[in-house]
């Protein structure tokens, strides 16, 4: 009896250093192996098509842990110069684990200075935010950052019922040196309904969001924006701008309801 | 995270300044409703009590002040929700009250307690940090959602609070508003000031208003100075369980977390008892006289922590701060946080804590 006992143990040590040794084994080849976040994304693959990123390049700040999914801030740097022949063109937001992954979509020009933003998505869960960057010259680089969503401590205030439907808010450095980047932040009263939602009476609430923003300086692009439903309620938009001489920043609003709206700014430079 | 712009650095140094009062004049006059129910209810002294009372009536009177002259937006505050749980506002507020009787304290007396040496309230703070954190976003939230989806009330949008519903019945908004501030300040005033003896004790009850201050002062930073057009602060003001636990996660987590204004009230109030404290040579280390002691402490911790949660604010979350913006949930709240301190006081001997 004694023995067998004895046998079994020594069958469950070997199994189990056996085992130890698989996993060894198997942990370097698995991480080589890996997917990167990005490849689990079908919109960014198709985006990306052969194209292997450089990871790193990108820096996405989140909290590490948030009680609010329904509008997480978000900062979004990409490390690379922005001089003609040589900017960044789009950056490509998206969030892994919501419903369609697709934030957003921005396209810069030289004139902004950096590629950089803030603004405030939404997240359905504990998720990989990632972000894609194409270069004037089309290198890619990549960036990805993990943000654990929790339930919400306080009861959720009526999501939805915005006031002031479509009324901006803008502001912009009112002087800058020849040179400087500034930063403007714009906001707009706007539900950004993503269609997955259902009224008291349990009717699905079409989407209509702000689909698209577009900023210009005396007629040249800095910057264009698409938006998708994972853009929280109230898009908050901040963005660089270098504009060499004084001038007026004109910024355009459309939704998919069919309205538009616009604005200016005029910044002096000296 | 980052660089922090001008209102949120105002609103944080602002509620550190506020916490760092509380802490003070908390110590000095040892404010607390726990032990100013046991004092009033076992021992026939109510001036602790009333003191507490006294506070929560200046917080209505400067806070209703505030709102009606459009200085603070209330209606943006976690106090008038949509809908509240019936059950789990009321019983949290037993939970509560019992655990702050076990405890000897509540959360901002232990915080005050913490400064002054006291290290037996360390561990009341670590367990009503990690209850309410369970409670709120944890293990037990799944719990709390559905149970406070089954037993739900909603409120007519409007009537969230006492002066709303009063205009609702045809009453015009600010005569509805400045009756029920002055009906409801006067009387806990004059009822703390008088049936509970305090204008005997004009210190007390200076400190008492003092503290008062504070709460419509938090409004006002949180809600007029932290409203910036693109990057509003939450409207919030005194309540010390949600912000125990951000103080603790914001020690472990800060590096991915930004600083809230809760923390830095949390952070005040222990710096400025313990100040107060070192200033006046009254510092004293104080620690368990018995293994009982620890378990009675933890329990009371626990209970605060996940029934405050509950109940969606503490003795000083509902009591003053909650009824200062006359919010119809602050009502069961406050109520079930008194039943459950007199249960632990009064109530039958098996529930009773000696």
């Amino acid at each position: 009896m004694k023995k067998a006992v004895a046998s079994v143990r020594a069958w469950a040590g070997r199994r189990g250093a056996l085992a130890l040794a698989a996993l060894l084994m198997a942990a370097p080849a698995s991480a080589a192996r890996s997917p990167e976040s990005w490849d689990r994304i079908a919109p960014a693959r198709e985006l990306l098509g052969d194209a292997k990123p450089r990871a790193g390049g990108i820096e996405l700040r989140l909290p590490a842990v948030t009680q609010d999914g329904s509008s997480v801030p978000l900062t979004v740097r990409v490390d690379h110069p922005m001089e003609e022949g040589n900017f960044v063109e789009a950056l490509y937001l998206f969030a892994s684990g919501n419903p369609s992954p697709e934030l957003a979509e921005i396209r810069f020009t030289p004139l902004a200075g950096e590629a950089r933003i803030d603004t405030r998505i939404r997240l359905d869960g504990s998720q990989t935010v990632v972000a894609l960057a194409r270069t004037s010259r089309g290198e890619w680089l990549a960036g990805a950052r993990e943000v654990r969503v929790t339930v919400s401590g306080c009861n959720s205030r009526s999501a939805g019922s915005v006031e002031n439907l479509m009324e901006v808010r803008v502001r912009a450095p009112d002087r800058l040196r020849a040179g400087q980047t500034g930063d403007v932040r714009t906001l707009i009263n706007h539900p950004m309904e993503t269609g997955l939602r259902a009224d008291a009476e349990g009717r699905v609430i079409p989407e209509r969001i702000v689909r698209t923003f577009r900023v210009e300086f005396e007629g040249r692009t800095v910057l264009e924006a698409r938006y998708y439903r994972a853009m929280a309620a109230n898009p908050y938009l901040l963005f660089p701008v270098a504009p060499e001489r004084s001038g007026t920043l004109s910024f355009f609003w459309k939704e998919d309801a069919g309205e538009s709206v616009t604005a200016e700014a005029s910044i002096r430079v000296s | 995270m980052g660089e922090l712009s001008g209102h949120v650095l105002l609103v944080l140094w602002g509620g550190f300044a506020i916490g760092l009062i509380f802490g003070a004049i908390g110590q000095r006059i040892e404010f607390c409703l726990s032990g100013g129910l046991r004092e009033w209810w076992s021992e026939g002294r109510p001036r602790r009590a009333g003191a507490f009372f006294l506070a929560s009536a200046v917080a209505l009177a400067g806070t209703q002040l505030a709102a009606g002259l459009g200085w603070v937006d209330l209606g943006a505050s976690i106090y008038y929700p949509g809908s509240f749980s019936w059950l789990l506002v009321p019983a949290g507020g037993v939970l509560f009250g019992y655990g702050m009787i076990l405890a000897r304290g509540c959360g901002s007396r232990a915080l005050v307690l913490l400064g002054d040496g006291n290290v037996r309230s360390l561990l009341v703070l670590l367990c009503l940090g990690l209850a309410a954190g369970a409670m709120l976003t944890g293990v037990l939230a799944p719990l709390r959602l559905a149970v406070a989806e089954a037993t739900e009330v909603a409120l007519r949008p409007g009537e969230p609070s006492l002066p709303g519903v009063l205009a609702s019945a045809g009453l015009p908004g600010g005569f509805a508003r400045a009756a029920a501030a002055v009906v409801a300040a006067a009387g806990l005033a004059g009822w703390a000031l008088f049936r509970l003896r305090l204008a005997r004790h004009p210190r007390e009850a200076a400190g008492a208003a003092g503290i008062g201050l504070l709460v419509p002062a938090a409004w006002m930073l949180t809600g007029r100075f932290g409203a910036d057009d693109f990057d509003p602060m939450p409207v919030e003001s005194l309540t010390f369980v949600a912000p125990v636990t951000d103080a603790l996660q914001y020690l472990m987590l800060s590096t991915g977390l930004s600083l809230r204004f809760g923390v830095a009230v949390v952070a005040g109030v222990v710096l400025g008892s313990a100040i107060l404290s070192l200033a006046t040579r009254s510092f004293e280390l104080r620690g368990f006289e018995s293994a009982r002691e620890v378990v009675r402490m933890a329990a009371g911790g626990v209970l605060m922590g996940g029934g405050g949660a509950l109940a969606l604010g503490c003795s000083v979350g509902q009591g003053l701060t909650g009824l200062s913006s006359l919010a119809l949930m602050s009502f069961p709240a406050v109520g079930g946080i008194l039943a459950g301190a007199w249960l632990a006081v009064r109530g039958p001997e098996f529930l009773r804590i000696h």
